[in-house]
């Protein structure tokens, strides 16, 4: 019997049928549905732990009544409908993908989202727009995790007890009428920046109810320095826009330009385009990095000085100098000659400035001088200075029209108003600020008493926090509202080269979040919202040609539009204002000595600010340059832990004195205590400590991780602390004499001479562009030897294979994300990844190479190494040593050369993982999927992880956590051995999708470079590329007969399916330390 | 079968025969004991009542052995994750002991296989409890590659048994191998074993004083009468099984040497290997047997069948096999050297200079290497306390030579960025020393239940057995060692 779902009534619309969906969804049933806040049965949802089968039940709804390609896809609902009853439409199990964007502090990131019966289960990047080109970021990747997490709010508060939704929108009717009494004296808003339309629409609307209102934007990883020095140099509500396609020599200062999870994918794709070369013939860019730690950038420099972040003043005055006497150029000369020399100008290597400044002119026009976000005002200014003499802006540097709005106000600013007493209702949006607010901000003019954020926002008498997780800020707020997700929300954002980008929701919030446009739009009086109609006001006012549904829809499902231009600036550099700046703020800085360190905070790669801090894949994440899971350590170079006598995982404190602010008042003393992290390449006498760790009340995941160096943040010391004598006195850093359990995934970082990466300067490759077989040492095969044992054939017409060319690769690990997303891979917690047992099917290897051999055995460590990544997954051997030793067949080969693996005939014996050459295999040695793992064990001050009884702990994870589970891949139990399986699952889909399409035909063939990995589909720099090895046209067997291919460990006899492009340094021959460039290769006889 | 109580304990009353004929065999049962002695004392170890020593030891070692399944059953219940085994380190305590106690057990077999097809009949004295030892260690052995796979529910995957996926065991395995050679081993010394005992258990059925001991010994002696169709059956099968256990001796370890030297990692894939790991296997197992037998003869007094004589010969062999093992260590290092392979070099430097150094420098050099050089003095292997000392060195090497083979290779492979270290936990401690408690356990059962020498094997090389034996005075050479069973 047929049974049939039952449509929404029909007798009000005087209509019988429907006979097109845009026709039902214009009826005024689909209207109400769509201002209904909640749909029926969201009641349910209340419960703290809500079940599966609830949750299906209305998922189903939401399925059953999809509108898809509607005028949104935040489904309307009516009935509640199980999935065996679905509507004919819906396809169970089979993918939707929707494009949105992740708003970012810079700008954000085009997406497409897969959803499967609902849920979003995947994130890519959206490949019609540049700002994405189909790739994404760690964060992006990650952020999934964060709609499903157990631990978000789900409730609103009203001091501290649960509270209706209705109570609140009471107060804020009583509100609003106070405020349009006072005209919003006393009102403020505190907000992360964002580059939302809609957000900024309203905002003036706001501001139009209740003009005296302020509105603060707060970043802690980020602040209004370039902003600032961009209106100088170029006007008002300008952005520089970098072009790395067309520089040939780049050189940065203290910046991190190739660090993807700030999210500026545009900049790193075109950046390692120039560094894509094919043949010996290519030219290559080259890059300049000056920097106090290992960066992402650092690693992917030709030539690397470290210097001291505090020092980059001078070292830019000193390079400026050096422009202008070569340029003659009227403009930077002028800028110098308003300012001092610095004392420490002599201490730069003045060679290397030298013949860098003389390549930068010799590609005058057509190179690039960045600067870090967080250096001074100073330094950005002088960097357009210099690129202006140099006659890069507008070519190579684009000044771009990017809207802001001048009254917004900082922190610094709200502090002051709060402090005066001014302010009595704050609406804080996001962040949190309470854990990352500068310590200090406020000096309270009876007490003299330095006030932090928390202290002040006490003396607030209303606080509103709309906020993801019920965190500290939320515990010092009259009001707590739980913030909806960006796939649970309508919006729009700017992406960061300015073009116009649509937000549009997967899935109803989980938890009834709201948005912050909601929220404005509530505090406004606007008519309750559910829809996008905030939003299709901002766009309606953008003039979209032709008729508005069609335009909308359009930009609905592209994600982006182009009706909106982007506009440039004439490149005119206002050198004067400029000047006048610079002499007001000159202030150099003295240099860190081995007694009085500096003290750098720069944002992790992991846990971003700390926003991240309750989700486990980041938290688990091997920071890309130190290899560092769960935690934040302070870094520092062998010889200053050496002075220190400390080694990695001891406990330092850092104590920092700030001068006493007038007579009367005390200094302030700042101390943090933190684990050593050795680093070689880290200048001397500078500790670097990654912010956002130490986040408590996010949940049980961030409990446990790091220290928050936000602790010795002030507002003094935004990104870089040195005792100069007048607002800092004095830094310290003294051993504690108790070691801290630290949990790093590689241990050992030297090459030891194998052949594993291979490396050469751009000049050797062009005398020999064989080098790559002949720096390969002892793993060069002597001879083909037969294989004693017979193999399946490989006759499948594909083969798959992969290649990874390390010259583009930039080790940001976006990759390890997308595969855990993508594959289901549990996390396993810090003491398990202590213990070796990290579950990552793809990990980025990442060696130091020196000229001159160290041994890390005996504690020796290579000065001012180069850097080398290498992603390392499973390398599908075609003679799998793994596949022999396996006792009961649970890794065999396919026919199209997959190493596959059985799990369900797997028992574990691990002989696999002993006998695989690249340790890829990876066990589950615990129930990681079904069971927490560890409870807290406390070690001495600090708790750590510790092993559990399983049979005394509950089985199954939450809910909630499974639904973002890819259900096409098998959630692992304990005791099986899994590894990567170049993304089967999506090889599988698209062998069914070429059958389907051949029908009777022998078509079958998968179209060429038509869908690919987890890992290759998110790399911003396509370093990593997967296609049929059968087919001489596809990408990969492109890459494969290039001469710099070679494979790893070809002398076992293996016969890897994933091959590796040997990596490219382009060093300048005149620089001084040329000759450590290039060298991850082992020297061989033969060559 | 000689039930007489009041037999003499000795055969005649005479001098020493070493004394009258310097060159003559030192006689393999001391102090001229006859048939009646050697059953009143080894029978009389089974039926009295059990002593006072024998109990506290029971109690220490079944507890031990009690906390060892505990950590089993902790292990089955809660995972792998309990030992402290990691990427890349897979396998490392589990597989150590697996390889330590299968090696422990080769010196029964080849006591009681080789040694008698050899016709060494000073094996006689020791060979039901060699034999029983190695019965022990290989069930002790057989727990690691049992519970040390993921899913020991899964593990009868290992087996060929035929099934409707049409699945089978992978052949080309080693580890399939091992299932097949240990399982073999097990059987064929079970059965070798309990046809050795059957004169015995009739002697003691005999003998038994309660109807239950009677049905048992009578039930398990499966009727034997002693009947010269009886002896003649029994003789050929024993001869059979001798036949059949001696590849095994040298199958088995060879087998378990296949799961490294088939291998591909750096100082796993080594052709040298079954040899090697033969020779150290009856290095070891010797130690062992020796470790269980002097105190053993010490407490039940039979310093008479178990004399000097054979303390000094299976030192001789602790000798000859430990310069075997000394041998493979240095043609290892010279093969590493000579191959001119980076990786197989920096193995091996690391070996001897890596993290694991001092188990190299203590365990292998000291233990198994110098060591055992002391037996080339007469003096040391007739000193208890030193060829004691000795046995617990090798005991301790051997156990560590199997640690650095595995965890030596896993820990530092090719690929730099994947080297770990191992750490054992307490499961890992514990379940080993369990497994050492459930050993003792049941050789201390053994000795109480069972005949811990061969009472007729034993008999059968004293001088009366001889056909023309007469009597302490008779020159015939046979008094002096017994002669050939024909």
């Amino acid at each position: 019997m047929k049974r049939r779902i039952q449509h929404p009534p029909e007798a009000l619309t005087g209509k019988k049928y429907w006979r097109s969906l845009g026709e039902f969804s214009d009826t005024p049933e689909f209207r109400e549905w769509l201002e209904r806040e909640f749909p029926a049965g969201a009641s349910e949802l209340k419960d703290d732990e809500w079940s599966r089968r609830g949750f299906l039940k209305l998922m189903g709804a939401s399925m059953a009544l999809a509108g898809v390609g509607l005028t949104s896809c935040r489904r309307p609902e009516m009935h509640l409908v199980p999935f065996t009853k679905s509507a004919e439409w819906t396809i169970p199990g089979k993918f939707l993908y929707y494009a949105t964007a992740m708003p970012r502090r810079t700008g954000a990131i085009p997406l497409i989202v897969t959803t499967i019966d609902g849920r979003p289960v995947k994130i890519e990047g959206n490949p019609l727009h540049p700002a994405s080109g189909g790739a994404t970021d760690t964060f992006a990747q990650a952020s999934v995790l964060d709609l499903y997490d157990p631990f978000r709010s789900r409730r609103f508060l009203h001091n501290g007890k649960s509270a209706e939704r209705e109570e609140f929108s009471k107060y804020l009717d009583t509100l609003r009428a106070t405020l349009r009494g006072n005209g919003g004296d006393g009102l403020a808003f505190l907000v992360e920046e964002g580059h939302s339309p809609t957000r900024e629409r309203l905002r003036v609307e706001l501001e139009k109810a209740f003009p005296k209102m302020l509105w603060c934007v707060y970043e802690p990883a980020q602040n209004d320095v370039p902003g600032y020095a961009a209106r100088i140099g170029f006007g008002e509500n300008t952005r520089l826009i970098p072009k790395f396609e067309r520089a040939d020599v780049v050189l940065a200062l203290d910046s991190d330009f190739l660090d993807c999870g700030e999210g500026d994918l545009a900049s790193v794709r075109a950046f390692t385009s120039r560094r894509r070369v094919s043949s010996a013939k290519d030219a290559m860019n080259r890059l300049y990095v000056v920097e106090n730690r290992f960066t992402l950038t650092g690693s992917m420099a030709d030539h690397r000085l470290p210097c001291a972040a505090s020092q980059i003043p001078a070292l830019a005055y000193v390079l400026a100098g050096k422009i202008a006497s070569v340029t003659n150029d009227a403009g930077l000369t002028s800028l110098l000659g308003s300012m001092a020399t610095p004392p420490e100008a002599q201490a730069f290597d003045d060679r290397w400035l030298t013949e860098a400044v003389n390549d930068l002119i010799s590609k005058s026009g057509s190179c690039l001088v960045l600067t870090g976000a967080h250096q001074p005002v100073v330094v950005q200014l002088l960097v357009y200075g210099m690129n202006s003499a140099l006659k890069n802006i507008g070519r190579t540097l684009l000044v771009r029209e990017f809207p802001g709005n001048a009254n917004t106000k900082t922190i610094l600013q709200l502090a002051g108003e709060i402090g005066a007493g001014r302010t009595k209702q704050l609406f804080i949006f996001g962040g949190d600020p309470v854990y990352n607010a500068p310590r200090g901000l406020f000096q309270d003019p009876e007490t003299k008493a330095a006030l932090d954020w928390i202290d002040l926002q006490k003396k607030v008498p209303e606080v509103v926090r709309l906020g993801y997780h019920e965190d500290a800020t939320s515990a010092q707020s009259s009001w707590h509202l739980p913030m909806a997700h960006y796939l649970e929300s309508w919006g729009d954002a700017l992406a960061a080269d300015g073009s116009y980008l649509a937000v549009q929701p997967m899935i109803l919030p989980l938890f009834g979040g709201l948005s912050e446009i909601e929220v404005i739009n509530a505090l406004l009086g606007g008519p309750n919202i559910e829809g996008p109609e905030l939003v299709q006001e901002t766009f309606r006012a953008t003039n979209p040609p032709g008729d508005f549904a069609t335009a909308w829809s359009n930009f609905l499902r592209d994600g982006f539009t182009a009706h909106v231009p982007l506009r440039d600036r004439p490149p005119n550099f206002n050198g004067s204002a400029a000047g006048t700046q610079i002499k007001q703020l000159w202030t150099p800085k003295p240099a860190p000595a081995k007694d009085s360190p500096e003290i750098v905070f720069v944002r992790s790669y992991a846990m971003d600010d700390g926003r991240y801090a309750n989700n486990g894949w980041l938290q688990e994440l091997p920071d890309p340059i130190t290899k560092l899971t769960w935690d934040n350590g302070a870094m520092m170079s062998p010889n200053f832990a050496r002075s220190l006598s400390v080694e990695t995982g001891d406990l330092v404190q850092i104590e920092i004195t700030e001068s006493a602010r007038d007579a009367k008042d005390q200094p302030i003393k700042r101390e943090l205590v933190i684990a050593a992290l050795v680093s070689p390449g880290h200048v001397e006498n500078s500790v670097t400590i990654p912010l956002g760790y130490g986040r408590k009340h996010t949940g049980p995941i961030g409990e446990e991780s790091g220290f928050n160096a936000y602790l010795l943040c002030s507002a003094l010391t935004p990104h870089f602390a040195v005792a100069d004598g007048k607002t800092i006195e004095s830094i310290r850093v003294t051993k504690v004499g108790k070691k801290y359990p630290l949990s790093i995934t590689q241990e050992h970082w030297a090459i030891e001479g194998r052949g594993i990466v291979r490396e050469a300067t751009l000049e050797r490759y062009r005398e020999d562009n064989d080098f790559v077989r002949k720096s390969g040492g002892a793993d060069e095969p002597q001879r083909f030897l037969p294989s004693l044992y017979s193999h399946p054939p490989l006759t499948a017409p594909q083969q798959w294979g992969m290649s990874v060319d390390l010259n583009v690769c930039t080790g940001c690990s976006a990759c390890v994300i997308a595969c855990q997303a993508e594959n289901n891979i549990p996390i396993v917690g810090k003491l398990q990844v202590a213990h070796g047992r990290a579950m990552h099917w793809i990990r980025i290897d990442r060696y130091y190479a020196s000229a001159k051999p160290f041994n890390e055995d005996n504690g020796d460590w290579p000065e001012n190494p180069e850097i080398v990544h290498e992603p390392m997954m499973c390398q599908h051997c075609e003679n799998a040593p793994c596949e022999t030793v396996c006792p009961v067949n649970a890794t065999i080969h396919s026919e199209d050369g997959l190493n596959v693996m059985a799990y369900n005939r797997c028992v574990g014996t691990r002989y696999c993982a002993n006998n695989c050459p690249f340790k890829v295999r990876r066990f589950n040695f615990f129930d990681y999927n079904q069971r927490p793992v560890g409870k807290k064990k406390v070690a001495g001050q600090f708790s750590i992880y510790k092993e559990y009884f399983a049979p005394f702990t509950n089985k199954g994870a939450p809910d909630i956590t499974k639904m973002q589970k890819n259900p096409n891949v098998t959630v692992r139990m304990r005791g099986v051995m899994e590894k990567c399986t170049f993304c089967v699952q999506r090889i599988e889909e698209a062998k069914i999708a070429a059958h389907v399409r051949a029908g009777a035909s022998s078509a079958t063939h998968i179209p060429r470079d038509s869908f690919t990995t987890a890992c290759a589909q998110v790399c911003p720099s396509e370093a990593i590329v997967f296609g049929d090895v059968k087919d001489p046209e596809s990408k990969v067997s492109k890459m494969k007969t290039q001469d710099r291919n070679y494979r790893l460990l070809e002398y076992l006899n293996v016969n890897t399916r994933t091959s590796y492009l040997a990596r490219i340094r382009n060093p300048n021959p005149k620089m001084p330390d040329a000759g450590n460039i290039g060298v991850a290769s082992p020297l061989t006889e033969k060559s | 079968m000689d039930q007489s109580p009041t037999a003499p304990g000795t055969i005649g009353g005479g001098a020493a025969m070493t004394a009258e004929r310097p060159l003559a065999r030192v006689p393999l049962v001391l102090n001229r004991r006859n048939f009646s002695w050697i059953t009143e004392r080894i029978s009389g170890v089974v039926e009295q009542p059990a002593p006072r020593w024998w109990w506290v030891c029971f109690t220490i070692t079944g507890t031990i052995a009690a906390f060892g399944l505990f950590c089993l059953g902790y292990q089955i219940s809660t995972g792998v994750g309990t030992w402290g085994l990691n990427h890349p380190v897979g396998w490392a305590w589990d597989i150590t002991n697996f390889v330590f106690w299968i090696g422990i057990g080769h010196a029964g077999t080849l006591i009681s296989a080789i040694l008698f097809l050899l016709r060494q009949k000073w094996r006689t004295s020791i060979n039901r409890s060699a034999e029983a030892m190695t019965l022990f260690a290989v069930m002790c052995a057989a727990i690691f590659p049992g519970v040390h796979v993921g899913r020991v529910w899964m593990a009868w995957y290992l087996a060929p048994v035929p099934n409707n996926y049409g699945i089978w065991p992978n052949f080309r395995s080693p580890l399939m191998w091992d299932v097949f050679a240990v399982s073999t081993y097990f059987t064929v010394s079970v059965l070798f074993w309990y046809t050795g005992l059957i004169p015995d258990l009739a002697t003691l059925r005999d003998r038994a004083t309660t109807k239950i001991k009677k049905f048992l010994f009578g039930f398990f002696a499966c009727g034997w009468r002693g009947s010269n169709r009886h002896w003649r059956h029994y003789e050929m099968a024993y001869l059979l099984l001798a036949g059949l256990s001696t590849p095994l001796v040298l199958s088995v370890h060879s087998v378990v040497s296949f799961d490294f030297a088939t291998s591909i990692l750096p100082t796993w894939h080594t052709t040298i290997f079954p040899p090697y790991f033969v020779a150290g296997a009856i290095f070891g197992g010797f130690a062992m047997v020796l470790t269980l037998l002097i105190p053993a003869r010490a407490i039940f007094k039979l310093q008479d069948i178990i004399t000097p004589q054979h303390i000094d010969k299976m030192a001789k062999i602790i000798l000859l096999t430990g310069s075997f093992v000394s041998y493979a260590y240095a043609m290892e290092f010279f093969v590493a050297w000579y191959s001119g392979n980076a990786y197989e070099k920096f193995a091996f430097w690391n070996r001897i200079f890596g993290p694991y150094w001092w188990y190299w420098w203590v365990g292998m050099l000291f233990c198994n290497v110098l060591s055992p050089q002391l037996f080339w003095f007469r003096w040391c292997r007739r000193n208890i306390f030193v060829v004691y000392f000795v046995c617990m060195c090798v005991n301790a090497g051997m156990w560590f030579e199997r640690f650095i083979i595995i965890v030596g290779g896993l820990h530092r492979d090719f690929l730099t960025s994947s080297w770990g270290i191992f750490i054992p936990t307490w499961v890992d401690i514990w379940t080993f020393i369990g497994t050492l408690g459930i050993f003792t356990s049941l050789f201390l059962i053994f000795i109480r239940f069972l005949p811990m020498i061969a009472m007729s094997e034993v008999k059968i090389v004293l001088p009366e057995a001889d056909a023309h034996f007469h009597g302490a005075a008779d020159h015939h050479p046979a008094a002096a060692g017994g002669r050939e069973r024909a």
